[in-house]
């Protein structure tokens, strides 16, 4: 009983930390929010049935995440997503951004789904889990210096993007 | 050595948050560099901004909801879906291998990866079992060496021209790229043939031969060394 309950509690804690940017990480890859939940919680249940085979809580973020691409790849195999409109899941802005700001965003928000995947992959392990280069090395199974390039040409595709697509003024000044 | 601006931009845009005593350095050695990492770092905010979603209110409490009732969650339209989908599927891979009668070992390649080619490369973010692996090739009387079974995210029974052989995915630095070993297929070694916007690269084994497909901006010829070495080929009882 005792046990069940342990289990209960480490997977609940499990849930609280990484179901946010697990899901985050679920709508920038396959773009779409419906897909992303299920993606979500087909993960955690999967992670309920093997809790046991964690053994270092320290681990548990990559182990989620493997979950979650290994349940990704399965279901694209099943059906290829409709993309979803992202301004209805998107974070209200809370700081009221200027019409120069938000095209900026939206920009950058298409300029990500439209990164191939082997660019935006990385480059969501790095900024929405905080993923080293040696984290998203071992996470991707490739070598460090590719992930080091897969991340600095997506960050150069999209600045190209927002350049093309002409936002001016001080982000300009970026590239 | 110290850093120059072109390697320190390059390194900002693959990790703008590092820290290291060299990057410090190198940003502090001069106003440009110290410019370029403020506006990495500012494009970085912009890029978290946008990533910014917000999941659904229920699905922290959903989730909780798993460990009281650990049963399979999927509603049931999508499993119907996919059913029906499947259905559909199977009819037409009927059809398709009632229908196979090639040529060449061009024309078989062309038929073969316009069937599922593209679809099964979204595999290679997947992963599969070594045991897997084993239990496929050993079926077709061949084995993978390590360093392909390290590299292989996806595998499958395939038709070949002449009988059943292995469709794989295999994640190489140049993104994923197909290889269809042909346990009873001999091809001119060595060749290259194209098809829609795709290449081969054609190896004859011990027995039989492989294919390594890639679009034709990939240099599938450089898997070669590790087809030759890696798929070992007329292993009885491997």
């Amino acid at each position: 009983m005792t046990g069940d309950t342990d289990k209960t509690r480490r997977f609940n804690e499990l849930a609280e930390a990484y179901s946010t940017d697990l899901y985050r990480y679920a709508m920038w890859i396959c773009g779409n929010d419906a897909l992303a939940k299920d993606l979500v919680q087909e993960t955690f249940l999967r992670a309920w049935r093997a809790l046991d085979s964690l053994k270092d809580g320290g681990a548990a973020k990559s182990w989620l995440i493997t979950i979650l691409r290994r349940e990704y790849a399965r279901t694209f195999e099943r059906k290829v997503p409709l993309f979803t409109d992202v301004d209805k899941v998107v974070v209200a802005d809370d700081d009221e951004p200027g019409p120069e700001e938000r095209t900026e965003r939206a920009l950058l928000r298409q300029g990500i789904m439209q990164l191939e995947p082997k660019y935006r992959e990385p480059l969501l392990l790095q900024v929405v889990f905080g993923h080293s280069c040696a984290e998203i090395s071992a996470q991707l199974g490739i070598s460090k210096s590719a992930v080091m390039t897969q991340l600095f040409r997506a960050r150069e595709k999209l600045k190209t993007q927002i350049q093309k697509d002409g936002v001016t003024g001080n982000v300009h000044e970026l590239f | 050595m110290s850093m120059n601006f072109s390697e320190f931009k390059k390194l900002l845009a693959a990790d703008p948050w590092n820290r290291d005593s060299e990057t410090l350095r190198a940003r502090n050695s001069a106003p440009e560099f110290e410019q370029a990492a403020e506006e990495a770092e500012a494009f970085e905010h912009k890029l978290q901004t946008a990533l910014q979603v917000s999941p659904p209110v229920d699905l922290l409490a959903d989730i909780k909801a798993i460990s009281q009732h650990p049963v399979q969650r999927r509603n049931w339209m999508p499993l119907a879906l996919a059913a029906s989908l499947l259905i559909a599927v199977g009819a037409v891979g009927m059809v398709w291998k009632q229908s196979q009668q090639w040529d060449s070992v061009e024309a078989y390649l062309a038929e073969h990866y316009a069937h599922d080619g593209d679809t099964l490369l979204g595999r290679a973010a997947g992963s599969v079992s070594e045991a897997d692996i084993s239990r496929i090739m050993a079926s077709l009387n061949a084995s993978a060496g390590q360093q392909l079974k390290g590299q292989i995210k996806f595998i499958k029974f395939c038709p070949t021209p002449e009988g059943r052989g292995a469709h794989m995915v295999v994640s190489t630095e140049q993104g994923p790229m197909t290889i269809v070993f042909m346990p009873a297929t001999q091809v001119t070694d060595g060749e290259m043939v194209e098809f829609n916007q795709m290449h081969a690269y054609l190896v004859n084994l011990e027995h039989g031969s492989a294919a390594i497909i890639g679009r034709r901006s990939q240099p599938v010829e450089n898997l070669e060394a590790l087809v030759r070495n890696s798929l070992r080929t007329g292993m009885v009882g491997a």
